[in-house]
């Protein structure tokens, strides 16, 4: 990880140029570096500004005010020094175009939309083939149709049929979707938390993933991730969820406690009835708890009261003991690291 | 006398920390870049002043016959200690297993893994305290687990 800002590296990063072990280490500080990211999103627009100035051909009515404004005599001037005038007006006139273009859009941004099968609507309009649609537009899908939505230049997401998204921001701080009902899935290609998902349950944030994300229309939610982590935040709750596993989310409760995918029936059942019932359904998860079920286990250590923290830790370690250096005490007093360092070495086992 | 010193340095040697690679699914890599590897692996029990040497080849059964490719192994810049990424190079046919071999301060390790497409398969895939022999390879070719069917 880089201890500086890489400002005076973004061009040569983004035109490919850095050596692989440089790039590697630009991106991982891009993860986690906000001011960064805003860096490289004014180089790209900067770099893109250039390739499309226009070419504008000057008015002969400009001659004139020029000419007027400055005095000259009523006779043409040379013809050598005319070019070069007219010239130096076409510069000037073009520059100041695309200042004010970029002026005077600097506010709106736009998601470019494709539909996939059928006719999306975007707000009123519906949709054929590629299109651009402003952010704050709603996308909807019926049952014969699907969309696709760039997101920036880091992945895409697929609107399934009958759903609705809507188009939020898109800028150099990250994409944000909201989710109104129904699904996507999003296939994200990017350091972490630049691509965010919001529903009622709360926000599902990448950090470099590919996943499913399921919303009916009163907010209850099911994320499934296929590639990568996925993030669901809600009001200081959250949930990491990796590759092969799922997690539920309640709307005006956030995340729930995450599953992976092939564990056992019993265990399934148990953490079902922990979500809405508790008391003796923890004894079932952490009698029927594999070593892979341990990610479930994590979670749980805070989400229960400090007794049974206690029995959630002491299953944990006889599953998958703690690595060296961190403590008991630590872990159970819920410290943030603690819990990372944890985290990260259990994913050894998973 | 001599024998109770004898014991005493093997058990000295013996209680060295052996090296050992462990393998896990791409998300232990904590990086987004190689979310699409097919496994990662860490070496333990290195030195933290030497660098392990690692390599990797894809080992596989066609339609009976033996077929072995070299594969590139890349370290993970991201990540605390040795890390490395294995991406899927070998063909989709037939079965395979994937032998990792580790070399670090006179000591050498190996680890066969075993894929299908849903990840690693633990259950299919052995740890050793050297690198796989040809008839590890064999035997583990040819008495794999049947793969898990495909994903939803």
């Amino acid at each position: 990880m880089l201890d500086t800002h890489p400002s005076d590296r973004l061009a040569a990063y983004l035109d490919g140029e850095l050596p692989d072990i440089e790039r590697n280490r630009v991106e991982a500080h891009l993860g986690t570096c906000a001011r960064c990211r805003h860096a490289l999103e004014l180089v790209r627009s900067g770099r893109t500004a250039l390739q499309h100035l226009p070419i504008a051909s000057a008015p002969d009515a400009i001659w004139s005010a020029i000419e007027t404004s400055a005095d000259f005599r009523t006779r043409r001037p040379p013809a050598v020094s005319l070019v070069w005038r007219l010239a130096a007006a076409v510069l000037v006139l073009g520059i100041a175009a695309s200042v004010y273009r970029i002026w005077s859009t600097r506010n709106v941004t736009s998601w470019q939309v494709m539909a996939l099968q059928g006719s999306p609507v975007a707000g009123s309009r519906r949709l054929s083939g590629g299109e651009s649609v402003p952010s704050g537009k709603w996308l909807e899908t019926d049952a014969s149709s699907r969309a696709r939505i760039v997101v920036g230049s880091i992945g895409s997401v697929t609107l399934e049929p009958n759903s609705r998204v809507r188009l939020l921001s898109t800028d150099a701080s990250g994409h944000r979707l909201a989710l109104g009902a129904g699904g996507i899935q999003a296939s994200i290609s990017a350091p972490p938390r630049l691509f965010f998902v919001e529903t009622p349950a709360g926000t599902a944030i990448d950090l470099g993933c590919e996943y499913q994300l399921h919303c009916d229309r009163n907010g209850t939610g099911m994320l499934r991730v296929t590639s990568g982590w996925v993030a669901l935040e809600w009001k200081g709750r959250e949930s990491l969820v990796p590759a092969g596993a799922s997690c539920r989310m309640y709307a005006g409760r956030g995340p729930g406690i995450p599953w992976f995918e092939d564990a056992g029936d019993g265990f399934l059942r148990a953490l079902g009835d922990f979500e809405t019932h508790r008391g003796e359904s923890l004894d079932r998860i952490l009698a029927e708890a594999r070593t892979r079920d341990t990610l479930t286990l994590w979670h749980l250590l805070s989400r229960v009261e400090a007794g049974d923290r206690v029995r959630v830790f002491d299953r944990m370690a006889t599953l998958a003991p703690l690595p060296p250096g961190l403590l008991r005490d630590r872990v159970l007093e819920l410290d943030t690291q603690s819990l990372k360092k944890w985290r990260e070495e259990l994913a050894w086992t998973w | 006398m001599s024998k109770f010193i004898l014991c005493l340095i093997c058990l000295g040697i013996a209680s060295a920390e052996d090296l050992v690679i462990q393998f896990a699914s791409p998300v232990a890599a904590q990086s987004y870049q190689f979310k699409k590897s097919a496994f990662v692996f860490r070496t333990l029990g290195c030195p933290s002043d030497v660098k392990p040497e690692v390599s990797a080849t894809a080992e596989g059964l066609v339609d009976g016959q033996r077929q072995s490719v070299s594969l590139k192994v890349t370290a993970v810049q991201a990540s605390a200690g040795n890390v490395f990424a294995i991406f899927r190079e070998w063909s989709n046919q037939g079965v395979w297993i994937v032998s990792v071999k580790a070399h670090c301060g006179g000591k050498s390790a190996g680890v066969l893994v075993a894929t299908d497409a849903q990840g690693i398969v633990r259950e299919s895939s052995t740890v050793l305290n050297h690198p796989a022999t040809e008839k590890e390879i064999e035997n583990s070719l040819r008495s794999g687990k049947k793969p898990r069917g495909p994903a939803d």
